[in-house]
């Protein structure tokens, strides 16, 4: 189980190059980062986890690129949608994750969407890069999301990813540094380092025992 | 006046941060400016006064900050919500805390000194950069120009590769 930043944006999308985001990665004390586009690997100690987004508003189009990215065994994570969406992508069997759920409406992602991703062991991502680049009303309004968020995780225990979303070095943060802005929304310290080994999950899940005659 | 008794004088704890990019150091005004805007964003002016933090010194890579006993870890959340100084993008990672400020400055003396090496220019992707090499491969461009001068954080082998 390792601790892992479920995703970054290096260099071209960001300023710092995925090998010195691993390196600063390592040193801060994460043995993996979550790229985007990346080929898999291992630099420094630190392994690069490759992944697909998909940020489309048409299921069937989220389904194709399921489709079209779900043999290659990289991590698959989809943009959050308004209600009808968040429950059918979480329907999907392939999906690993749902992200960007503070940029939502207030109820899209509800008690359904939280027992689907309960039941089909979807990870819901916390995006921390508003809670440290926002100020004010729209920081307010993430920190609402997210102890709403923390009500249904609470009730449905669906699983949860941490990510930095880091352009750069410097938006990058330690485990430690992570607990205390989760505890801003009432995330405990288990359910912190729970959910930052939650991708190791998400690669190698648990299976039940089969009998092959 | 007679000074207060030290038993009546408010606790005081002592934050070890580190800046990074290391170089060029802060101005300490600036950062302490940009220290409590950052904890008065997320815990407000109230909490901002019982807090009381300030930046004692800032200098080779690391600042120390103090506040109030009690409130450390709340400084500490704060810290992490610093993007900025003045215009110049920072972040600050605690290092350790302590009662007093001896401790810290042998904290410091115990941790390795940056170090870097100056190249004055480099070219990168048909730009030209004045670059700041430092140990584990880590290497800082800077580019060099009056309209825009971009950073980019990259390692050797990016370098050799490119």
């Amino acid at each position: 189980m390792m601790d892992t930043d479920a995703c970054i944006h290096p260099y071209p999308a960001g300023n710092s190059s995925v090998r010195r985001m691993a390196i600063e990665a390592g040193a801060l004390g994460f043995s993996g980062i979550v790229v985007p586009g990346e080929m898999p690997g291992v630099y420094q100690g630190v392994h690069i986890i490759p992944a697909v987004l998909i940020r489309e508003n048409d299921i069937r189009k989220v389904t194709g690129q399921i489709r079209k990215h779900g043999a290659s065994g990289i991590l698959i994570f989809v943009d959050a949608g308004d209600t009808g969406f968040n429950r059918a992508v979480l329907a999907q069997t392939g999906v690993h994750g749902i992200r960007s759920i503070h940029r939502i409406p207030k109820n899209a992602f509800d008690h359904i969407s939280a027992r689907l991703a309960h039941e089909n062991g979807i990870a819901v991502e916390i995006d921390l890069y508003p809670l440290i680049h926002e100020r004010g009303v729209s920081r307010q309004r993430v920190l609402n999301r997210y102890n709403d968020l923390m009500k249904l995780h609470s009730r449905f225990q669906f699983p949860l990813i941490l990510s930095s979303n880091a352009c750069s070095v410097l938006d990058l943060r330690s485990p430690e540094e992570i607990r205390l802005l989760c505890s801003l929304f009432g995330m405990n310290k288990d359910d912190t380092n729970q959910a930052l080994r939650t991708i190791s999950t998400l690669l190698s899940p648990l299976e039940s025992v089969m009998v092959v005659p | 006046m007679k000074p207060r008794p030290p038993t009546m004088r408010e606790k005081k704890r002592y934050l070890l941060v580190r800046i990074d990019p290391p170089f060029p150091d802060p101005d300490p005004k600036e950062l302490y400016f940009a220290v409590v805007e950052s904890v008065t964003s997320l815990f407000g002016d109230a909490e901002a006064a019982r807090m009381m933090p300030v930046v004692i010194t800032c200098g080779s890579g690391y600042a120390m900050i103090r506040c109030i006993r009690g409130y450390e870890e709340k400084a500490r959340t704060a810290i992490v919500t610093l993007t900025s100084v003045g215009e110049r993008r920072i972040a600050l990672h605690a290092v350790a805390t302590s009662g007093t400020l001896l401790a810290l400055r042998r904290k410091i003396s115990m941790l390795s000194l940056i170090s870097f090496e100056v190249v004055a220019s480099l070219r990168f992707r048909d730009r030209e950069y004045a670059a700041r090499r430092y140990p584990c491969q880590k290497v800082d461009l800077h580019e060099k120009g009056i309209k825009s001068q971009e950073l980019l954080f990259l390692t050797q082998d990016d370098l050799e590769e490119s």
